[in-house]
């Protein structure tokens, strides 16, 4: 191959790696920490955050347009000016000539419109900074702090209510429901960016960056959503309405009720409608709904819930399916109510209501809604009919705080790690051990772009592994080495010898190797936590280093043959 | 030519020590058994520090506040809506004494900071706070502790921790080094009559201790929960991935080389991992996770070692097929012996980073590679050769009695699996 297309072959790795690592140092180092704060926090969080930077905006906005305030605000409310000149420019208006507040009103038709387009502004930043994070190396738990729990699921509630042995097919719909369930009871709790994952065949690993209070997960686990139908009042529903409309604030959101009686009638329960906005959370619709007040169903006869699509209309629809006593129970049920609504209630939340048309059995169809609340739908029945008692098997908690001493620890490790190693190598190298240098730098680099591309997480045991890999990968320089010298004193010019040491050093360095990447890519497959960051760093490593090792530290040698037209050997302070 | 080193002279007492070292080490292991870590006991680790309270600080702004202590500063990040944004740094060269430091951290606004009497003590004593204490700071103080600044003001040793705490059955209390901090690992084992035995045994341990000591003088830094089928699950786990890897091995270096070269290097890694295992439980160092990476990591290291110098022998071999084969293994060994010093070399300049810089299971782990990569080069020579060279006189031996037999000239036999 020649020296020019190796050279754009390096420089394509190098570009391909740097893109990787690009969003880890615009996160760590170039997003302020206020604006970290904000980006790691629940989707809930970031709601409330976009909404009150907006109407905080807005307010204060207002009150200067009304005072004739004329000061130029692009600088204190950028964000805004930069909305406000996108809706002047979408509505083909020239731009004012200063972003005064009574400017910046002008560019919307209402304050609605302002509100919704300056609160969206918000929002798309902080997500985009969320999508970031994402992107960037995350910190293992032992880094960051936090807590890691695993959760282990008994199969044999689940093989009771089945009557048999639990199937994998069966096992494998459990596991899915059970994570689902957490997913949306974290979800509640507004914590952090959780990772839950499957874990072995009946095992679920959550892990909450941050901080973490080992009492408050114990509520996520054990507590049960609690999904149950309603069969809705509909007349109690419209009187309600009717009262609200004079008295917006009608409902006493603590309790639930209305002080005025003659409303609701003796025993019946006010609820109110949810669904899912912008920002994947339950959103208050406004609406208010008037339930009997004992649940006609109890979630847990669910068995199954899928969507599918109306075959005439293609209209989405969601249907489940119930166990033999629930569907005797919702016979009954639908029978005495058919041209009542019936509510779906999860924790005190309708999360969806429809009108029954006729007597139903085991079978249930719900229409009516779009495909992604058909999925909704499907996905909330699902997990009311979790059939596994989740219980806890490990649990560990770390302060934030001795992860930062870790990673001050693993800091100085590998600088002072690689600074000696890079010192004794020059010292017994020469100018070959300058060459090892670049290669094992490159190597470092590759390493981290390649553990950000497959979102791996960075552990302090894979910070052990990556100052021990680039100990060990200094081998392959040594071994390709020590051959050149060989090649020296028998003889050879510089090009004959360092290609007859690279020649027959290959084998030496492929063998050694691929024995230890077996080792660790094993290791990585089936260790957990700490052996696990660690074996993935340690194949990780050997893998780049074979590139940089044979490859790149070949290069560097050419160009210094052919290009600066070297014709002696750097690489011993005998050999001259 | 290289001056030729005999290393095959020493073959056999180096067995009889090898031999003698891995007895020791079994005989260790079924006497003593492993300091088994978290990972390996049902139960519950409570990592705590016993502290002075120094002083309380409260946020009554809106939006948030988030105060993190490092070792050397404190950052307070103001975020959210309706407030100033801003990350405020005081390092503690700038703020030596905690009472400079709660001078400063008040003038922020809407942080009130109520100090203890005479806070003279260094900044740099300030203890980092826990997860129970989360980072945000509200009108619900955040207490910030320090740690005893002179032997004298210790005030809880050890025994008096084991005293504070009763009712939980058998625990075991240990000291996390260096004693001068207070800082107490106290393990409970989960006999699993209890259902709920982590929420019990972290209650009973925190409200022993505060009893014992005064309510804000104890911290809380780690709680770890081990099921007994997880602890159960990861000896077997471990135990079989060590096994897999050196199966794998086996045949990875069986098919490249000769069935005895993999036999040797096979051997060669298990007597490692032996020697490291008889490390571990003469030290009695914590056997966990970490632990048992570092055996896999030597596992690795060794092999690779082992190879390198194989390679070496399988050349020299193809060179000068009429020699005695223990003089192409000594010439080989001695060819190879530059690079493996340097390798060693670096690699350990590694490990002792690991070493110097890392404390707790990190240190630990360093030290086991240390004591494994020292076994690892020693058995590439002393072990996987010595083993070949036995295996080859063994078939000489074999094939000068076929000679005598059949009175057939043998020509040598090249080595199978050679490479360009």
């Amino acid at each position: 191959m020649s020296k020019i297309r190796r050279l754009i072959i390096v420089l394509a790795v190098f570009a391909v790696s740097f893109a990787f690592i690009f969003p880890t140092i615009q996160w760590y180092f170039l997003t302020p920490k206020e604006d970290q704060a904000i980006a790691v926090g629940s989707r809930e969080q970031i709601r409330d955050f976009s909404r009150r930077m907006a109407y905080s905006a807005l307010t204060d906005i207002k009150a200067k347009a009304l005072a004739g305030d004329t000061a130029d605000l692009s600088q204190k409310y950028d964000v805004v000016t930069l909305v406000a000149k996108k809706a002047y420019k979408d509505a083909r208006r020239a731009l004012p000539k200063a972003w005064s507040a009574a400017n910046l009103l002008a560019a919307f038709s209402n304050e609605r419109s302002m509100f919704d387009a300056v609160e969206g502004k918000y929002r798309e930043h902080v997500l985009s900074l969320k999508n970031l994070h994402g992107n960037a190396i995350q910190l293992g738990l032992d880094l960051a702090g936090g807590m890691s729990v695993i959760i282990q699921a008994d199969m044999s509630v689940l093989s009771e209510k089945l009557g048999h042995a639990v199937s994998s097919s069966e096992r494998e719909d459990a596991m899915q429901r059970a994570v689902e369930v957490l997913n949306s009871r974290i979800d509640q709790f507004g914590l952090t960016e959780p990772v839950i994952r499957r874990q072995g065949e009946d095992q679920i690993y959550v892990e909450i960056p941050g901080t973490a209070d080992p009492e408050r997960i114990n509520s996520i686990i054990m507590g049960k959503g609690n999904l149950a139908f309603y069969i809705v009042d509909s007349e109690a529903t419209s009187a309600l309405n009717a009262y609200l409309t004079n008295n917006p604030l009608g409902v006493d959101e603590k309790t639930m009720t209305v002080s005025q009686t003659g409303i609701i009638p003796e025993g019946k329960i006010i609820r109110k409608v949810y669904k899912k906005d912008s920002y994947g959370l339950d959103e208050f619709t406004g609406e208010y709904l008037v339930l009997e007040g004992k649940p006609g169903l109890d979630g847990s006869h669910v068995q199954s819930a899928t969507v599918s699509s109306d075959q005439i209309t293609g209209q989405p629809e969601t249907n489940f399916v119930l166990d033999k006593e629930g569907g005797d129970l919702f016979y009954a049920l639908t029978s005495a109510n058919v041209g009542k609504s019936m509510a779906v209630v999860l924790d005190d939340r309708v999360k969806s209501y429809a009108r029954i048309q006729e007597p139903i059995r085991e079978s249930v169809r719900i229409t009516g809604f779009n495909a992604e609340e058909a999925q909704n739908l499907a996905t909330l029945l699902r997990t009311a009919a979790l059939p596994l008692s989740l219980s806890v098997e490990n649990q560990q908690a770390i302060g934030a705080s001795l992860g930062e001493d870790a990673i001050a620890q693993g800091e100085r490790a590998i600088i002072v790690g690689l600074l000696a190693v890079f010192v004794f190598m020059f010292a017994y190298y020469k100018g070959a051990g300058v060459n090892a240098t670049v290669a094992q730098i490159a190597n470092l680099f590759i390493m981290l772009s390649v553990l950000t591309a497959f979102k791996l997480t960075l552990t302090l045991p894979s910070i052990a592994g990556f100052v021990l890999t680039v100990g060990m990968a200094v081998d392959a320089n040594v071994i390709i080495f020590e051959r050149i010298k060989e090649e020296i004193l028998s003889g050879k010019t510089r090009k004959a010898a360092i290609e007859a040491g690279f020649h027959k050093a290959f084998w030496a360095v492929m063998d050694s190797n691929i024995t230890t990447i077996i080792a660790a890519l094993f290791l990585a497959q089936l260790g957990s936590g700490a052996i696990q960051g660690f074996a993935i760093s340690l194949a990780i490593g050997n893998m780049t280093s074979l590139f940089t090792s044979l490859f790149v530290s070949k290069l560097i040698f050419d160009f210094e043959t052919d290009v600066l037209g070297k014709k002696s050997v750097s690489i011993s302070w005998r050999i001259k | 030519m290289k001056r030729v080193i005999r290393f095959s002279r020493f073959f056999l007492p180096a067995a009889v020590i090898s031999s003698a070292l891995i007895l020791f080490g079994l005989f260790g292991y079924f006497t003593k058994g492993f300091n088994l870590g978290v990972d390996f006991q049902a139960g519950v680790n409570q990592t705590v520090q016993l502290a002075y309270p120094v002083a309380n600080v409260s946020y009554s702004g809106k939006g948030n506040a988030e105060l993190r202590i490092s070792d050397s500063a404190i950052t307070l990040v103001f975020s959210g809506a309706e407030i100033e944004q801003k990350t405020v740094v005081f390092d503690y060269a700038d703020y030596p004494t905690i009472g400079d430091l709660a001078k400063a951290l008040s003038a922020e606004p809407a942080v009130a900071v109520a100090i203890e009497p005479s806070q003279d003590a260094s900044a740099s004593k300030l203890l980092v706070p826990t997860y129970q204490g989360n980072t945000f700071i509200s009108a619900n103080p955040m207490v910030l502790h320090r740690a005893p600044a002179s032997g004298s003001e210790l005030f809880a040793s050890i025994d008096e921790v084991r005293q504070a705490i009763t009712g939980l059955g058998k625990i075991s209390v240990q000291v996390v080094k260096p004693a001068t901090n207070q800082r107490y690992l106290i393990r409970a084992e989960d006999s699993g009559e209890d259902p709920n035995f982590t929420e019990t045994a972290r209650s009973t341990i925190i409200s022993g201790l505060e009893n014992k000591f005064g309510a804000n003088k104890v911290v809380m830094l780690k709680t770890d929960f081990v099921g007994a089928r997880y602890s159960q699950a990861l000896s077997r786990t471990a135990f079989l991935l060590v096994l897999a890897t050196l199966l794998l091995i086996l045949a990875y270096s069986a098919i490249r080389f000769k069935i005895e070269y993999a036999i040797g290097a096979v051997l060669a890694i298990a007597h490692d991992a032996l020697i490291m295992i008889g490390f571990i439980v003469w030290t009695r160092m914590e056997f966990n996770s970490s632990t048992i990476a570092a055996i896999l990591t030597i596992l690795g290291y060794s092999i690779n070692d082992t190879i390198v110098q194989f390679d070496r022998v399988r050349e020299e071999r193809k060179l000068r097929p009429n020699d005695r084969f223990v003089d192409i293994l000594d010439s080989a060994l001695s060819m190879t012996l530059g690079r493996t010093i340097i390798t060693t070399a670096t690699t350990m300049l590694t490990v002792l980073a690991l070493f110097f810089f890392t404390t707790g299971s990190m240190k630990d782990f360093s030290l086991a590679l240390f004591i494994g990569m020292v076994s690892g080069t020693y058995s590439t020579i002393y072990i996987a050769s010595a083993f070949v060279e036995w295996w080859q006189r063994q078939a000489d031996k074999k094939t000068k009695k076929g000679q005598k037999h059949a009175d057939v000239a043998q020509p040598p036999k090249p080595l199978a699996g050679e490479q360009p």
